[in-house]
């Protein structure tokens, strides 16, 4: 085990250090990316451009630049953006996190009961019309893009109908859950729903087709000719073996979610989140920012497949054998 | 200044819908006059602003954005700045912590001023001529983006320029605490000091201020307002200077709400809906286009369109084919429909077609065309009016250039790229195999500059940073102003005339002592410089501000653009 854990460990900085280089020289390599000018300001004189030149170190060569940007951002933590000059990116990426883990934590939250309920709900209802039913809703919530959906509940909740039903609403943002319990809530009443209803498309339809394909199987008919309940076949052995593709799906999307994909309804929704402050720092050039944002989303995908791993082994007793 | 529309998100070109939309708001070119008595009775209250992105480093001596730059005007002060008031007043340079402008002797290289006492920073400290001369050193210090254009003729500033760090002005900023006098000493004389002295860049701030950047940490301030705290991905909170009491109605004067809340990270048209909504008061980045019919019609009583001085233009490469043909430069020129240019940043609400260099309403501008129908640059017509399709085809021939390739570098935003795709048609129809070359709006501004990119044509802008005809001729079309290989190099066309280069010269002289004659000897070099046609200039666009039913006192400088300090919510 130990072994395991020093390989997965070793794995996980080669990986992490591969990206780190790679986005730094993919960076310089980009026509006219020199951020030189640009922190220099409008019309600098040549004089001043050297000074910023030399003050940003960007008139040393490009391995020394990766060495010490790596040691500002890991040793000395100190490392500054280069649009929003002083900003260090550590603290911003610090705060941003908390809201992004509030968005993706209370959405997944709800994708998750409502995919498990409506999933075992289609596979397992006896009326005929209520598994078509939920299939075709999991297929429309799978086909609204978040962006649209979000821009749609934003037209409806802050502005069509903002001074009727919907006059509760706050402005679109973020409100941190110990500054306002309340307000966190408010604010994140709606993302949460957009986000998720993406998800819960999945969710449902991959665990109403994973418990169809594990009732056909044989330990299940054993199961059957042993006299147990259909009720005990379908929540002791159906849903927890179907449970397994769900949480290996759910690893990987929560990680990618906390890692910056929830991007499209932070923008939208104006929630400064991790996803927000990658998308900001990338229409910027802002490497540094870039370069933390990507370290950071890189280190969570990393890690949820790790942890998958191991919870495969508390789902499946055969994984812990093997 | 150029001022990076940071995203013009959405399509503007709807002009249609605008042009019908927007007819009968308030377009108030108010006429000139001073600030109104203060009302204390409308003070109080929170006037929230929302943006896209915040606007970068907080520091007043680094920072060169139009989105700050507004908000410099309550909160910082120099020796002179800007007044306060309605229209032209705006551009009028007052006394600020100086008792009085400057008395000049020794030609116009010594400035002699008076520093107000009983001013207080809002730590409590009080503004000394200790501060005023470091704050001159802070410029240079921190690398300010001007120190090399705008502070460059202060007595020992070369110095400064090569070894920041130790910079002193022993010899440049004279102070003397006895008598509270700040003497400026000049290389040279400078025409437009006064105005360079009033722009950010020259606040006072305390001697203690740090020596580098200070990026979102916090500078005392001298006016109404200071800053509470200062976060570029959430907030910026503006709130009233305990230490403050009204010392000039012009230049600094008391301001009504009781905290500014600039929030950022608003999408343009979430910030509309805000806006609407009265959750903000007013926004900042230009409106969708989706959004202009609504707040045209619905909204129309909260619009308000004002002129700017600034334009949008094509700076042509003269160094390399085929642009290093003057009758090619000017078959450009012909060719253009200013007015589909106009169409497509939104329509004749939001921009106005012009082709000489200097914008209307700035000194030494005259209005003329020598590119319409009908018209040359020896005999220009009063304005343009149409395009000139056919002359601009027989220049192409003349000029031997026809079938070569062009380039059109533009920015990748919705309005850029239409303009491209718009100029590349009409580039081919003269004559030439046009590309469009969309490139990330955060690195177009510092590629076309750069000679080594071997840019042709591209599409930019140019926003006043204090209003004298040098600050666009000199500076866009300056020798100085090229530098080859330099991402740093504004004249983008690389245009380098001696012999205007001189007149430019002797018209910056004439400025200190006639002002008028200086001026129309601008408009003159105006006329020159554009029958060379380095440059093909299309409009000069409108700010449209559109503030929230719930705030009164609407006030727009031609300087910063609108007073936030001024508007009331009470």
């Amino acid at each position: 085990m130990f072994t395991f854990i020093a390989r997965r460990f070793a794995a996980m900085i080669f990986v992490l250090t591969s990206i780190s280089i790679l986005v730094f020289f993919i960076f310089f390599a980009t026509p006219g990316v020199d951020p030189a000018a640009r922190i220099a300001g409008r019309n600098a004189d040549q004089q001043t451009l050297l000074q910023v030149r030399h003050s940003f170190e960007l008139d040393k060569p490009l391995p020394f630049r990766y060495i010490s940007m790596m040691r500002h951002l890991f040793v000395e933590r100190d490392l500054t953006s280069y649009v929003n000059r002083g900003a260090k990116v550590i603290p911003q990426l610090s705060q941003a996190i908390p809201a992004t883990f509030s968005l993706v934590i209370g959405a997944a939250i709800l994708w998750l009961f409502a995919g498990i309920f409506f999933g075992v709900l289609a596979a397992s209802s006896k009326r005929k019309w209520i598994d078509p039913t939920i299939s075709f809703l999991g297929i429309v919530g799978i086909s609204l893009p978040v962006y649209w959906l979000g821009e749609v509940v934003n037209l409806i909740t802050q502005s069509k109908l903002h001074h009727s039903v919907f006059r509760w609403v706050p402005p679109l943002g973020y409100v941190g859950l110990s500054d306002n319990p309340w307000q966190w809530f408010l604010h994140l009443i709606f993302p949460w729903l957009t986000l998720a209803v993406l998800y819960a498309g999945i969710y449902v339809r991959v665990l109403r087709n994973e418990i169809m394909v594990v009732m056909g199987e044989d330990y299940i008919k054993t199961e059957r000719a042993k006299g147990a309940s259909e009720k005990r076949i379908l929540y002791k052995h159906a849903t927890r073996m179907s449970l397994m593709t769900i949480v290996s799906l759910f690893g990987l999307d929560f990680g990618a979610l906390v890692g910056g994909y929830a991007l499209l309804t932070e923008v939208v929704f104006g929630i400064q989140g991790v996803g927000k402050l990658t998308f900001d720092s990338l229409q910027n050039f802002d490497l540094p920012v870039i370069m933390a944002t990507v370290m950071y989303s890189s280190f969570f995908v990393v890690f949820m497949n790790a942890l998958v791993d191991v919870l495969y082994a508390v789902l499946d007793p055969r994984v812990r054998r093997a | 200044m150029h001022r990076h529309t940071k995203v013009l998100s959405s399509v503007m070109g709807v002009a249609a819908l605008l042009v019908s939309a927007l007819v009968g708001t308030s377009s108030a070119s108010a006429a000139s006059g001073a600030l109104a008595p203060y009302d204390a009775k409308h003070a109080g209250g929170t006037v929230t602003l929302v943006a896209q992105a915040a606007a970068g480093t907080l520091d007043p001596k680094v920072n060169y954005t139009a989105e700050y730059w507004q908000l410099y005007q309550a909160t910082y002060d120099g020796l002179l700045t800007f007044s306060y008031g309605t229209g032209a007043t705006t551009f009028q340079v007052v006394p600020d912590l100086a008792e009085a402008l400057p008395t000049s002797s020794n030609g116009g290289k010594t400035l002699t001023f008076k520093l107000r006492t009983g001013i207080k920073f809002s730590d409590g400290k009080p503004v000394t001529v200790a501060d005023v001369k470091a704050s001159f050193e802070r410029i240079f210090k921190v690398s300010s983006p001007t120190a090399g254009s705008f502070y460059n003729g202060i007595v020992g500033a070369d110095v400064c320029l090569k070894t920041p760090t130790t910079c002193k002005l022993d010899k440049g900023v004279v102070v003397n605490a006895a008598t509270n006098s700040v003497v400026i000493n000049l290389v040279a004389a400078d025409e437009t000091i006064l105005s360079k002295l009033a722009v950010p860049h020259a606040v006072i701030n305390p001697a203690s201020a740090p020596s580098k950047d200070a990026g979102t940490t916090i500078i005392p301030t001298t006016g109404a307002y200071m800053y509470k705290s200062y976060d570029p991905n959430k907030s910026l909170v503006m709130v009233r200077n305990p230490y403050y009491k009204e010392w000039s109605h012009a230049a600094q004067p008391q301001g009504y709400p009781d905290q500014i809340l600039y929030k950022f990270g608003i999408t343009p048209t979430a910030q509309v809906t805000a806006v609407e909504n009265n959750q903000a008061n007013w926004a900042y980045d230009p409106i969708p286009a989706d959004r202009l019919n609504e707040i045209g019609t619905k909204y129309a009583s909260q619009v308000h369109v004002n002129p700017l001085t600034a334009m949008w233009y094509l700076p042509m490469n003269v160094n390399i084919a085929p642009f290093n043909n003057l009758k090619a430069r000017q078959a450009v020129n012909y060719a253009i429909d200013r007015a589909a240019m106009v169409k497509i940043f939104g329509g004749t609400q939001l921009a106005g077609p012009v082709c000489s260099f200097l914008p209307p309403n700035f000194p030494g501008h005259v209005d003329y065309c020598g590119y319409t129908k009908g018209a040359t640059p020896a005999k220009p017509a009063t304005a343009w009016a149409a395009p000139d399709l056919a002359l601009a085809k027989s220049l192409v021939k003349a000029s031997g250039t026809a079938g070569q390739a062009v380039g059109i570098v533009v920015s990748d935003d919705d309005v850029n790229k239409q303009m491209g795709v718009y100029l590349q048609s009409v580039l081919t129809s003269i004559g030439y195999k046009a590309t469009v070359k969309p490139i990330s709006g955060n690195i177009q501004f510092t590629y076309i500059q750069n000679s080594k990119n071997k840019v042709q044509i591209s599409v930019t802008q140019w926003y006043q940073d204090y209003p004298a005809a040098s600050d666009f001729l000199d500076v866009l079309l300056g020798c100085a102003s090229f530098t080859p290989n330099s991402d740093s190099s504004i004249n983008m066309s690389g245009y380098c005339n001696k012999a205007l280069d001189a007149k430019m010269a002797t018209a910056k002289t004439l400025g200190l002592t006639d002002p008028a004659a200086a001026n129309k000897m601008w408009g003159a070099i105006d006329q020159q410089v554009m029958a060379d046609a380095p440059v093909a200039v299309v409009f000069t666009p409108k700010q449209l501000d559109f503030i929230s039913s719930g705030s009164k006192n609407y006030l727009f400088s031609l300087q910063y653009k609108m007073f936030v300090d001024q508007l009331q919510v009470k």
